[in-house]
């Protein structure tokens, strides 16, 4: 369903994440767009309104949804990304037990045993969405955002896991930190990760994250 | 030759363009908040409209230049003097070696644009030279201007030129914003739906280049105020759960999760560059052609003086 939201945007409702990337993958190789913005379950899109008219963008949208793959060529690559669990890297894991009911020793072994798929990047550079989260993670964000949260912070919320790339506010839970690195604005390719990437996590201890 | 910064001022950065197609990774628009206010003052050092320049906000900075350079000031109103003497804005300026520039309070608007023949020299990341704060990259060392920081500029020679008074950019403290509605528009009951039109909005405290909270009646969003995350812009106005709206500028992130209940329509987001605590603002209601058309007779009408307007009004 495409509706017009704004005068130079329409935003396309998908029923996944999946569709969504693909979707936005299709129209940024199809057309020429400003931006093409996938979120959870939408794509929008911003058009040059100064010379393209409503009807001209909507028939291409139309075209481009028809033609589009249901779902991004299948990542064979898999980044390990290793994971600090708990402790000051992990400041709602104590927390996330409780919600849970999971031992800390449990938590750990069931959130690095999954594998997982970025589903959006997004928010500030980088930021990953990672979904495949186990359905007894599934918890809203905090009531209260942090003002700060540090980069390579590994939060939990709403069914997905969060990769803060760098330092921003947000409200997620966070259970833990990675040294990878998952944005660096002056590298050859500045982020990481991409939408479609396949994700693990590994648990390691503090010491092995200083090193 | 250089620029040194005696006071830094605010908050005072070196921007250039928006960031433009990266928004799907993450990465937000950045640059000039008046983006127009750029252009007029580039324009008169004879820069590309886009060449990177200061951006000031709210209390401008000091500066001494190293050798003779031509300079312009436009955007909001502001005592601005050199070597004690004050300066117009909307006309090339001339500074010789050891000048002082002193850019006052803003008086009237939010941000003054201080463009230099040549341009400044800046990190060019991520395809712009515009600096983002929240990520630390691009501009003058990816932050704002500290006390002793020098900056190059490529210097050139450039004829004196001032802006025809139709083409000086109008300031204001009480501001209409032309706007559409967005994806979730109709979770507005009622009375909010009246509200976000009817209401003289006070620019709260909290408003810099990432957003700005509008003060004025609590609205009400139906279900629980949260969505799935999906694409925000600058211009997009979002009804958070305490129900005070939020307006998106620059440097806000590229997806949210709170319901978006308006979008500021393309031909007056350069506005929001000027809006600073304690303006009115009145949201103008348009059907998305309708702003489409008021948007090309606006292009048309500033094309005779900024022919590159398509892309500085983007």
């Amino acid at each position: 369903m495409l509706t017009r939201s704004g005068d130079d945007l329409f935003s396309i409702a998908v029923s996944s994440a999946r569709e969504a990337q693909a979707l936005a993958q299709h129209l940024r190789d199809t057309g020429e767009w400003l931006e093409v913005i996938p979120g959870i379950d939408t794509v929008v899109v911003r058009f040059d309104a100064a010379s393209w008219g409503a009807d001209r963008v909507s028939a291409a949208i139309e075209e481009a949804v028809i033609s589009s793959p249901c779902s991004l060529p299948e990542s064979g690559e898999l980044l390990e990304i290793p994971v600090v669990y708990g402790g000051d890297a992990g400041p709602d894991f104590d927390a996330l037990c409780q919600a849970t009911g999971l031992a800390p020793g449990e938590l750990i072994a069931l959130h690095s045993s999954g594998d997982y798929t970025v589903d959006m990047i997004g928010f500030t550079p980088g930021f990953a969405f990672v979904g495949g989260l186990d359905e007894r993670f599934r918890v809203p964000r905090r009531d209260e955002p942090r003002q700060r949260v540090e980069a390579g912070s590994i939060g939990i919320a709403d069914g997905r896991t969060g990769l803060y790339a760098m330092a921003s506010p947000g409200g997620w839970n966070i259970i833990g930190r990675t040294s990878y690195k998952l944005f660096d604005p002056v590298a050859a390719n500045p982020f990481a990760l991409q939408a479609g990437m396949r994700v693990r996590f590994t648990a390691i201890n503090a010491h092995e994250f200083e090193s | 030759m250089n620029i040194t910064v005696i006071k830094p001022g605010l908050q005072t950065t070196i921007q250039s363009g928006s960031r433009i197609g990266l928004r799907h990774l993450g990465v937000p628009a950045n640059g000039a908040a008046d983006p127009l206010s750029l252009a007029l003052a580039n324009k008169l050092v004879g820069n590309t409209w886009d060449a990177p320049a200061l951006e000031a906000a709210l209390l401008g900075p000091s500066l001494r230049f190293d050798s003779r350079c031509a300079f312009a000031i436009a955007g909001a109103h502001a005592v601005v003097t050199l070597n004690d003497e004050q300066q117009a804005q909307h006309e090339t300026l001339f500074a010789n070696a050891g000048d002082e520039l002193v850019i006052g309070a803003a008086a009237v608007g939010a941000r003054v644009y201080i463009a230099v023949a040549g341009g400044l020299d800046a990190d060019v990341v991520l395809e712009s030279a515009s600096t983002n704060l929240q990520a630390g990259f691009g501009g003058h060392k990816g932050r704002a201007l500290q006390v002793g920081d020098r900056l190059e500029v490529a210097s050139g020679e450039v004829e004196f030129l001032q802006t025809p008074d139709e083409f000086r950019l109008p300031m204001s403290s009480s501001w209409g914003l032309r706007a559409c509605p967005a994806g979730e528009s109709d979770r507005l009951d009622e009375t909010s739906r009246h509200a976000l039109f009817d209401t003289n909005w006070n620019v709260d405290r909290r408003a810099d280049r990432m957003g700005l909270r509008l003060d004025g009646p609590a609205l009400s969003v139906s279900s629980d105020g949260r969505m799935p995350s999906a694409a925000v812009m600058p211009g997009t106005i979002q009804c958070p759960e305490d129900g005070v709206p939020y307006l998106l500028s620059v440097d806000a992130g590229t997806v949210g999760g709170y319901p978006r209940i308006a979008q500021v329509a393309r031909l007056d987001r350069h506005v929001l560059g000027q809006l600073r605590p304690g303006d009115h603002v009145r949201l103008l209601p348009r059907e998305p052609d309708e702003a489409v058309g008021e948007l090309r007779a606006k292009l048309a009408y500033w094309r005779e003086w900024l022919p590159d307007v398509e892309a500085i009004i983007l």
